[in-house]
């Protein structure tokens, strides 16, 4: 079953919403252990912030099965010029905006890349596309 | 230690208080960046921990709602006398997070639980 959100550029007060939602989704799994629930969501947060900061607009879809969980953002905000350069802790270009609100300090690719299993990012100046997955696993014990 | 001991020992404003709800606090961590509150406190693999530890920020936004909401951390402290909005309050209604706030400034909260035997969350796990 695939479900999907949608993400709003630049709205700080929705920012997370998204998350919420598969949140409240994935604790409806029993058989999903609470330490992998967090660990999907922090991720997807993380994930679905970077698009409020950097893009126009996007969306998220969400798929689990079994034991595994895979999330898809898309958007359309400007792409990531350099992916290797993004993934450096401390690496940002988000406004004081996203300071503001708790993010921006060039945590987030990285953080998602420890949390998830794996990450795959395509980009381009028309957009960006993240695809994460998640398996119940070591990092759940 | 008791949550209300806890609350008047900071001498806090409660803004939720339909939710209050007793717990024992034994852990806490502090940050205004959510980023680290993401991913240090998930690396915390005993989830019962989180379920016992207050969350310290400066930052009254949804952001640091939607952070322990993430982490099913229950209870967020705001210091240095940050006022949330009503959005944020609502928030933290939708969210079932207690949401209290205290004039002490973190050094101070974090230092005067530390020496009530609060210990900080930390990494758990090496990456």
């Amino acid at each position: 079953m695939v479900k999907e959100c949608q993400i709003i550029a630049g709205n700080f007060e929705l920012a997370g919403r998204a998350s919420s939602e598969l949140k409240r989704f994935l604790k409806t799994q029993s058989h999903m252990p609470k330490s992998f629930i967090s660990r999907v969501c922090s991720a997807s947060y993380e994930a679905e912030i970077n698009i409020v900061i950097h893009a126009v607009g996007g969306f998220m879809t969400y798929e689990a099965k079994d034991h595994e969980v895979k999330l898809y953002f898309y958007d359309d905000g400007p792409g990531i010029a350099d992916i290797k350069q993004a993934m450096q802790r401390g690496y940002s270009t988000a406004s004081p905006i996203a300071h503001m609100n708790g993010f921006g300090a060039g945590m987030g690719l990285d953080n998602i890349r420890r949390l998830s299993d794996q990450m795959i990012i395509e980009s381009s100046p028309r957009g960006t596309r993240l695809t994460l997955i998640f398996k119940v696993g070591v990092k759940d014990e | 230690m008791k949550l209300t001991d806890l609350l008047s020992l900071c001498q806090t404003t409660a803004y939720t208080k339909e939710l209050f709800e007793e717990k024992d606090i034994k852990f806490a961590f502090c940050s205004d960046l959510m980023s680290d509150a993401l991913v240090i406190m998930n690396s915390v693999k005993d989830k019962k921990i989180l379920e016992k530890t207050l969350l310290i920020t400066g930052l009254a936004t949804q952001q640091s709602i939607r952070t322990a909401e993430m982490l099913d951390v229950g209870v967020v402290l705001l210091v240095r006398g940050k006022i949330p909005s009503e959005k944020v309050i609502q928030l933290a209604y939708e969210s079932n997070i207690q949401l209290y706030s205290t004039d002490l400034t973190m050094f101070n909260t974090s230092g005067m639980l530390y020496q009530l035997g609060i210990k900080g969350v930390k990494y758990d796990i090496q990456w």
